[in-house]
């Protein structure tokens, strides 16, 4: 029971991570209709970004994490403003090939400016363990659940009560009739790019603070992409609960399959997931039933 | 004063589809731009509203001109800021969201947040039933209340000019009635000029002061609001009725057509 609490615990949180990372992918899908690729590659710079910040220049944690969010702001900003604004009015599928691109580039900037493969952050949590029931967990997960559930409050507000989350909402449903309002969409589509970054940034943080920064974030991002598609591509609160299902299925089904069969099998249960979903419900749990090709 | 010289408009840079277009709009004039389908009048909207470049089409020849300054090939968001806003044809509600927030979309651009709920309050007293649905999904609304919501998200603009594309489309009568009704209220209150697309042509009549018809991408002939009403060309071909003011009798109709006297 301790060991099946043990992973519930952890699963539960790391899925809250995917979910705050699938929400930048649900905010840039809705507002704009691309499927953002570049996500993983995202929570990589900003991670090593992080890295670069808190290690190598040896800024106090207070000076170096908004620096990271300033920074994954900007990038969100540069990516719209260069790659993608050129392209409005072009067939989706070009814009969508186009994050793939920025995703490659980003990458390779990654491993010219750090050229190590692994690092590890600083602690930016206390390090004694807690005891919830049976189950140790360590104050990095529960961390990051806070963290990620004060964001998901914050946005949903943001959504539902601010001007421009209400206007990021309008064009998710008719970018044309918000033009005709006399609203600027490239600004919207820009700010949804900075939101976008913002969270995979704090996203990545988390998720680095967890496990060490590794090319292996780039999975994250894929993972975040398995939670969106379980939730629904359109759906903020789609992606709120398949996040914990997600971290739920990975870890406690890793956790008792790994000694069965082999180590790893934990990473494809989450696409298992996703094959099963295309099957049974293509729109996912909370998407909007309609026909999408990626 | 809005007004349109000789404006041509292409679509991908080769078809054509606005043919040497001009038109007047005093300030607090209500106008009406009639015609059938594809005679060219939602492009003539778009073409001033900035929004044909989504669309791939351009003005490409002639001028756009509000109050003295140039608008030709503005985009949207420049238009908008003029205090020119545009209400699209069909209905476009954003379906996701509820009767307020669609409202409030409309006023974004407002920085004066105490005007703005003040027009909010004054749009629920044109459309009373908009204040009773304020926190129902815009999805779900009748067409008319749907219709409502359009002409009254364009009002939360603020507009200087404001550019209705077929308010009547899909209507049933008494609600067209109503919304006629308030489209009038509101240019006369305050004194705000609406350029009106329309197929309903009567209806569109019955509020507008001076009228345009339109037919293959070119003014074929312009007039005010009565001199129209009584032109036998508009009567016969618009309105379906014959010279005598009766509706028309197809048992007397020959099977040759009648040639429209402008072409």
């Amino acid at each position: 029971m301790a060991e099946f609490g043990q992973f519930a615990i952890t699963g539960v949180t790391v899925g809250m991570v995917y979910a705050l990372i699938a929400l930048g992918f649900v905010l840039i899908w809705k507002s704009s209709g691309v499927a953002n690729l570049t996500l993983g590659q995202l929570v990589l710079v900003f991670s090593w970004f992080t890295y670069g910040m808190l290690v190598q220049a040896g800024f106090p944690v207070w000076l170096g994490m908004p620096l990271v969010v300033l920074f994954a702001v900007g990038v969100g900003w540069l990516v719209e403003r260069i790659a993608l604004r050129p392209l409005i009015g072009q067939p989706i599928l070009s814009l969508i090939t186009v994050t793939l691109g920025v995703a490659f580039f980003i990458e390779g900037m990654v491993s010219f400016i750090w050229p190590k493969s692994v690092a590890a952050l600083p602690r930016l949590f206390p390090d004694e363990p807690v005891h919830v029931g049976a189950a140790v967990v360590s104050q990095e997960y529960l961390w990051a659940a806070v963290i990620s559930v004060v964001l998901f409050v914050l946005l949903t507000l943001f959504f539902k009560r601010h001007r421009m989350g209400i206007v990021m909402r309008a064009v998710a449903d008719d970018q044309m009739a918000v033009q005709a309002c006399g609203i600027p969409v490239a600004q919207i589509f820009s700010r949804s790019w900075m939101f976008a970054c913002a969270l995979a940034a704090v996203g990545g943080v988390l998720m680095s603070s967890i496990g060490g920064i590794t090319f292996g974030l780039v999975e994250t991002g894929l993972k975040a992409f398995s939670v969106v598609i379980l939730g629904g591509l359109d759906s903020f609160l789609g992606a709120i609960v398949a996040g914990p299902i997600i971290g739920l299925a990975e870890n406690v089904g890793g956790g008792y399959l790994t000694p069965l069969t082999w180590p790893g099998v934990r990473e494809i249960i989450p696409f298992v997931i996703i094959v099963i979903v295309m099957f049974i419900r293509p729109h996912g749990l909370f998407g909007e039933r309609r026909i999408e090709r990626i | 004063m809005l007004e349109l010289s000789n404006v041509e408009v292409s679509y991908l840079g080769v078809i054509r589809v606005l043919h040497g277009v001009s038109l007047r709009v005093d300030d607090g004039q209500i106008v009406a731009l009639l015609g059938a389908n594809g005679a060219g009048k939602s492009t003539t909207l778009k073409a001033i509203s900035g929004l044909l470049r989504s669309e791939e089409g351009e003005v490409t020849g002639g001028s756009i001109e509000w109050r003295g300054q140039k608008i030709t090939n503005r985009n949207a968001e420049e238009v908008g800021k003029l205090g020119i806003i545009q209400a699209l044809e069909g209905r476009r509600v954003f379906e996701h969201l509820n009767t307020e927030e669609n409202l409030l979309v409309g006023a974004y651009q407002r920085r004066d947040r105490s005007a703005v709920r003040d027009d909010l309050e004054m749009v629920y007293q044109y459309f009373p039933s908009l204040k009773e649905l304020r926190r129902n999904t815009a999805g779900y609304l009748s067409g008319g209340e749907q219709q409502m919501l359009v002409v009254g998200r364009a009002i939360m603009a603020s507009p200087q000019l404001l550019m209705l594309d077929e308010p009547s489309l899909g209507l049933a009568p008494m609600m067209v009635e109503e919304i006629y009704g308030i489209i009038r209220r509101f240019s006369r209150e305050h004194e705000t000029s609406v350029l009106l697309v329309e197929q309903n042509v009567r209806v569109a009549l019955g509020i507008a002061d001076y009228g345009y018809v339109m037919e293959n991408g070119r003014i074929v002939l312009d007039g005010s609001a009565d001199f129209l009403k009584h032109n036998e060309d508009v009567r016969e071909f618009y309105m379906g009725l014959s010279a005598t003011g009766t509706r028309k009798s197809y048992r007397e109709v020959k099977h040759y057509k009648r040639r429209k006297r402008w072409l």
